[in-house]
């Protein structure tokens, strides 16, 4: 494998990653902008609209025609939070070309239709054309509506907004239904044009053999934009409210939810991962081990490190008369962390458990993608193997350090409308 | 024990078939410069299964519905300890799942992949159950049963089986309800496991950063010998007719979504294998957005990214299934008979559908870029009763021709059924 990450303009960077054993190309383009409420409707909407048509290909079905006569390549837009930030941007990838039965350079297509779609996009008097706006925002309308149907998967966004109230992440990635409505065809292509001019930009490019022909079309592209990149905080601890806020709402439904957030000023990563790991992220865990195990009190419990915001997010499905006792297991849990009741055992499985993790990082393109994208965030560029040994660095006794640092912050419940009548 | 290879004449991928002294078959990937291993144990034995003998029994064995699945929770525990613990002591990450037609066992690592294998075989072979750990895990099922009760589209999903099956199990949830699975004690998981664990129903299916003969050797020191006892699974009978045409159901959602499927004649083998890769080249033509129903919907704004279509078939069941939000499904499932309806008339056009063909192939070829795709991929064919690289060469001959005969006999407007979930206020 070789890794290479160049700067091909003022903060934008392309990185690529050359693995032989791969039979596709991906590539992923991240816009990286401030989170904000007022904007993050326009930014989702103005880079959705890349993938619904580009100047060559008008319409969707013009542009999904091609795609799927290049061996079903795909090519889609998402939006996504890390923190105080909003991730935006492109995804694609395809059969390398040694596959294609026709012999078709389908690499040299997918890189002509990429660039079509990023710097040549479907625009018409300062506006996206209007049917393929029409598609993207019904589609982004739809998505926000529908992320109710994932019970799970709403309880964590309903108690990432009352953690961090009144800062950036407490806005979704999407915008709110009302703002992304709103947001005409003229906004969302000057919300793009913005971010083409101002977001620091990250390009990966994984494929088996070297393709020059990326880089250049990139560096080409740009170079005819007028970049002035704004500066982006990658990190923002999260303050401590000054009482644990509390927040439910009640639905139809069956198994009631329960999302506890704890929060820390420590900027011990290594240490707060290895924590929360022992904590509640394997099946060995003492939130597993213990408040689903032993005590049945949950179906899942299970804890996960918000590194860019200093916080541990606790899950859990649960019976609403078993709750309170949860609340209290969970809490009694970290107790026992805090109070240096970690075995040899439990430590040495969590290692194991993140050693696994690591090594399979480069099993899979996006994996690549996904593991240089975040040591770029982190501000430094390390291997999997590097990062192995700073866990292996963590003692016990910083582990206690990074338990103690946490304290209860806030608590979302998901309740059963039924039993509550 | 005869090491067999098996190769795709099309990628140049391969991998090795071993049919082991002990009745195990076991397919082998080595998969050069990937770091993961993925392993996968598994049985032909899923929630449908609820009725079966073996040579010698004069009557059937009827079980109660989610038996399959239970047993696979209580096979995670052994006698001294929960496996989990096992392989946290390796670093291996295991789980397993119970479908329709098969439970798995599966472990996923990057080091100790020996010695994980040796935790997997060990344990899949060794059942240790009481009545008291019977009794807490009903419990722990009954809360899962809960939690899939929240999720719509699992509802969805089995709302549009009931309407379209009278007395096939596969439209009993795979965990069973909480009643049935208060029917199960110790005794009746020790016959399930003794008829379905038996080496000759499983199949081990391994790939990534291994080598076959070390594979092989663990084979040979953890697989203890089975007598093939001639497991014989029946269902019950099935009318070709399907119950109800539509239901609905209310729910807390955002987006109302749909199943709009249809019922299609059983069929298994090659044959299945066939039928699967016309009914998934008609169903993505469907679905494909540069298709003009496809782009009339959208205009329509019945559809949107999510409408998409997948193919469900086992042991006595083949569906077609289409699947999206919409704010009016009625609309969907008319345009999808409509449209079909006119390809019988008209015939489908041969550019599109070598179009969706390509698509399809690049889709395959992709799958074995993936350490964890391809030991599924080894596992499933097997389970099916076909090779793994099989549907890349059934693709490969398919012709709009077969693809018009799976219209004209299977995709019948009287077999259209649609489940739709709607929130409370749309």
């Amino acid at each position: 494998m070789r890794y290479n990450r160049t700067e091909i303009a003022p903060n934008i960077g392309f990185s690529s990653v050359i693995d032989e054993k791969f039979k596709t190309g991906s590539l992923v383009v991240r816009f990286i902008t401030g989170l904000s409420g007022e904007y993050a409707a326009a930014n989702a909407l103005g880079t959705g609209a890349l993938s619904s048509s580009s100047a060559r290909y008008r319409t969707l079905a013009e542009l999904n025609e091609k795609l799927s006569s290049l061996y079903g390549a795909a090519l889609s837009t998402f939006a996504r939070k890390r923190g105080d930030i909003q991730i935006l941007g492109l995804t694609a990838s395809w059969l390398n070309k040694k596959y294609a039965f026709d012999g078709e350079d389908v690499d040299a297509e997918m890189r002509e239709l990429i660039r079509g779609c990023i710097f040549e996009p479907n625009v018409q008097d300062g506006c996206f054309d209007a049917d393929s706006y029409s598609i993207t925002r019904k589609d982004l309308l739809d998505h926000i509506d529908a992320e109710l149907n994932n019970k799970r998967g709403y309880a964590i966004s309903r108690a990432g907004e009352i953690a961090f109230a009144g800062e950036p992440a407490e806005f979704s990635c999407y915008g709110t239904k009302t703002a992304a409505a709103a947001v005409t065809s003229a906004e969302a292509y000057q919300a793009y044009r913005k971010l083409l001019r101002t977001s620091q930009i990250e390009i990966f490019y994984v494929a088996p053999e070297e393709d020059p022909g990326f880089i250049e079309m990139f560096r080409e592209s740009f170079a005819a934009i007028d970049r002035a990149p704004a500066e982006v905080a990658f990190r923002s601890i999260s303050p401590l409210k000054t009482e644990v806020a509390e927040g439910s709402d009640e639905f139809d439904v069956r198994q009631c939810k329960m999302v506890m957030t704890f929060k820390s000023a420590s900027e011990d990563f290594f240490a707060l991962k290895l924590l929360s790991t022992i904590f509640g992220e394997t099946p060995v865990s003492k939130l597993f081990m213990n408040v689903r195990e032993k005590m049945s009190l949950c179906y899942y419990c299970a804890s996960r490190l918000v590194s860019p915001k200093g916080a541990v997010m606790v899950d859990s499905g649960v019976e609403r008369g078993n709750i309170e006792k949860a609340r209290a297991e969970i809490i009694n849990q970290l107790d026992e962390i805090k109070n240096g009741n970690i075995s040899d055992s439990e430590l040495e499985s969590a290692m194991l458990s993140l050693e696994n993790a690591l090594n399979q990082i480069g099993d899979t393109p996006s994996s690549y993608s996904s593991w240089y994208f975040e040591r770029f965030c982190d501000g430094q560029i390390k291997t999997p193997a590097e990062q192995l040994a700073d866990y292996r660095n963590v003692t016990k006794e910083r582990i206690i350090e990074a338990a103690k640092s946490l304290s209860l912050d806030s608590v979302y419940l998901m309740l059963d409308k039924e039993a509550a009548e | 024990m005869e090491k067999n290879i098996i190769t795709s004449q099309r990628t140049g991928d391969s991998c090795i078939h071993v049919k082991h002294s002990s009745g195990l078959d076991i397919y082998i990937c080595e998969m050069p410069g990937f770091s993961s291993v993925e392993a996968l144990f598994g049985t032909k034995y899923g929630s449908v299964n609820t009725m079966f003998r073996q040579k010698g029994d004069a009557d059937f064995t009827v079980v109660p519905e989610g038996i399959a699945h239970f047993l696979e929770h209580k096979l995670f525990e052994n006698e001294d300890c929960d496996v989990f613990e096992l392989y946290a002591k390796t670093g291996a990450s295991g789980n397993a799942f119970t479908s329709f037609d098969k439970t798995a066992y599966l472990f996923s690592c990057s080091k100790n992949y020996q010695e994980s294998l040796r935790i997997l075989l060990d344990f899949v072979q060794k059942p240790y159950f009481t009545q008291a750990t019977v009794d807490k895990e009903q419990g722990i099922i009954g809360q899962e049963i809960q939690m899939t009760n929240d999720n719509p589209e699992w509802r969805v999903f089995f709302n549009m089986l009931r309407c379209m099956f009278h007395n096939h199990p596969v439209k009993i949830d795979i965990a069973g309800t909480v009643e049935s699975i208060a029917r199960i004690d110790a005794d009746l998981l020790y016959k399930c496991y003794y008829t379905f664990y038996n080496l000759n129903n499983m199949v081990l299916s391994i790939a990534g950063n291994i080598k076959a003969d070390e594979v092989l050797a663990i084979c040979d020191e953890c697989l203890k010998g089975c007598e093939d006892k001639g497991l014989e699974t029946v269902f019950p009978d099935e009318p070709a007719e399907i119950v109800q045409t539509e239901i609905y159901e209310t729910a807390p959602v955002g987006a109302s979504i749909f199943n709009i499927g249809f019922k299609c004649s059983p069929c298994s083998g090659e044959e299945r294998l066939k039928r699967s890769a016309a009914a998934s080249v008609v169903s993505s033509m469907l679905t494909d957005a540069s298709s003009d129903m496809y782009q009339r919907l959208l205009k329509e704004e019945v559809i949107n990214s999510t409408f998409d279509a997948e193919i469900f078939a086992g042991d006595g069941f083949f569906t077609v299934i289409f699947s999206g939000e919409s704010p009016k499904p009625e609309r969907v499932r008319d345009a999808i008979a409509d449209e079909l309806e006119k390809w019988l008339a008209e015939g489908i056009c041969e550019k599109d559908f070598q179009r969706i063909k390509k698509s399809a192939y690049g889709m395959l070829v992709r799958m074995l870029n993936n350490v964890e795709s391809v030991a599924n991929l080894m596992m499933n064919a097997h389970m099916d009763g076909t090779g793994p690289y099989d549907t890349i060469s059934v693709l490969s001959g398919l012709t709009a021709g077969d693809a018009m005969d799976f219209i004209r006999n299977e995709l019948k407007r009287e077999k259209l059924v649609m489940s739709v979930i709607k929130g409370d206020e749309q």
